[in-house]
């Protein structure tokens, strides 16, 4: 398995080509180091957050020998942001050992995206009605825009357009399971 | 189903999405959508999305998905 770290050094001299490598594998395991806190936090947040905190710190960061030492540190920093976030909204529903045992909980490992995903995936865009496959290709397309313009980019109306995404996201990992790829989390 | 079940369906969807705004100071925002749900609907969120990620990593030359695009387009700014 390889060791995210040996991104460290570009990454801590600004390099983003070597940031995105490593944000590549680590934000998998971020997201789902969190999945605890899903019904407490907006964990999108967390991630970004935590994924941009890892860019300002990692040129201080010290590894410790081990392997994927920042991808550790920014399972901390994602768990801690939410601990913070459930004590912030919901005070007297905290209980600090339920908290402790959330951040303390293990992170699963998480494949790395491979050729033969991607061809599957390919192969079950291609297989989606037009307008679904539409909304679901810009909503792939534009990371960092609202629904509303997507959806008048395309021409469709903001309802129209959500509701042909989720026809799409449910169709696709449908798809995706009967090619051998289930893609849910495991509870 | 009826218009309250479709009405939440949709802004599961919303939620999946990786756009969050930011306020003044560059502080990353909540989904307003997110805000509307149950927990379950929340728990629902985030399993959807973390098959939504896997499917657009696998789409992206980077293996990058909208969550680290939207990362990357922030520290380019």
């Amino acid at each position: 398995m390889t060791d995210h770290d040996l991104h460290l050094e570009r990454i801590a001299a600004g390099d983003p080509r070597a940031f995105a490598a490593w944000v590549a594998a680590a934000e998998p395991r971020v997201r789902l180091s969190l999945s605890s806190f899903a019904a407490r936090v907006d964990t999108e947040v967390v991630v970004q957050e935590t994924l941009l905190r890892i860019w300002q710190v990692a040129p201080r960061f010290a590894p410790d020998g081990r392997p994927d030492g920042l991808i550790r540190l920014a399972v901390r920093i994602a768990r801690n942001l939410a601990v913070t976030e459930v004590r912030r909204r919901r005070p007297e529903l905290v209980d600090d050992a339920m908290l402790d045992e959330h951040a303390a909980a293990p992170v699963p490992p998480v494949d790395p995206p491979d050729g033969a995903l991607r061809a599957a995936v390919e192969r079950c865009l291609e297989a989606l009605p037009t307008k679904p496959r539409q909304a679901i290709q810009a909503r792939i397309a534009g990371a960092v825009e609202r629904d509303r313009v997507l959806a008048e980019n395309i021409g469709m109306k903001l309802n129209t357009f959500v509701q042909n995404v989720r026809r799409a996201r449910l169709a696709l990992t449908a798809c995706l399971r009967k090619h051998g790829f289930p893609l849910g989390v495991v509870r | 189903m009826n218009g309250d079940e479709s009405h939440a369906r949709n802004l599961i969807e919303q939620a999946c999405s990786a756009w969050r705004q930011r306020d003044r100071d560059g502080s990353i925002q909540d989904h307003p959508a997110w805000h509307d749900l149950s927990a379950a609907q929340r728990v629902e969120v985030f399993d959807a999305t973390v098959a939504l990620r896997r499917i657009e990593a696998a789409l992206d030359p980077w293996g990058l998905s909208s969550t680290g695009r939207a990362v990357m387009a922030r520290i380019m700014q």
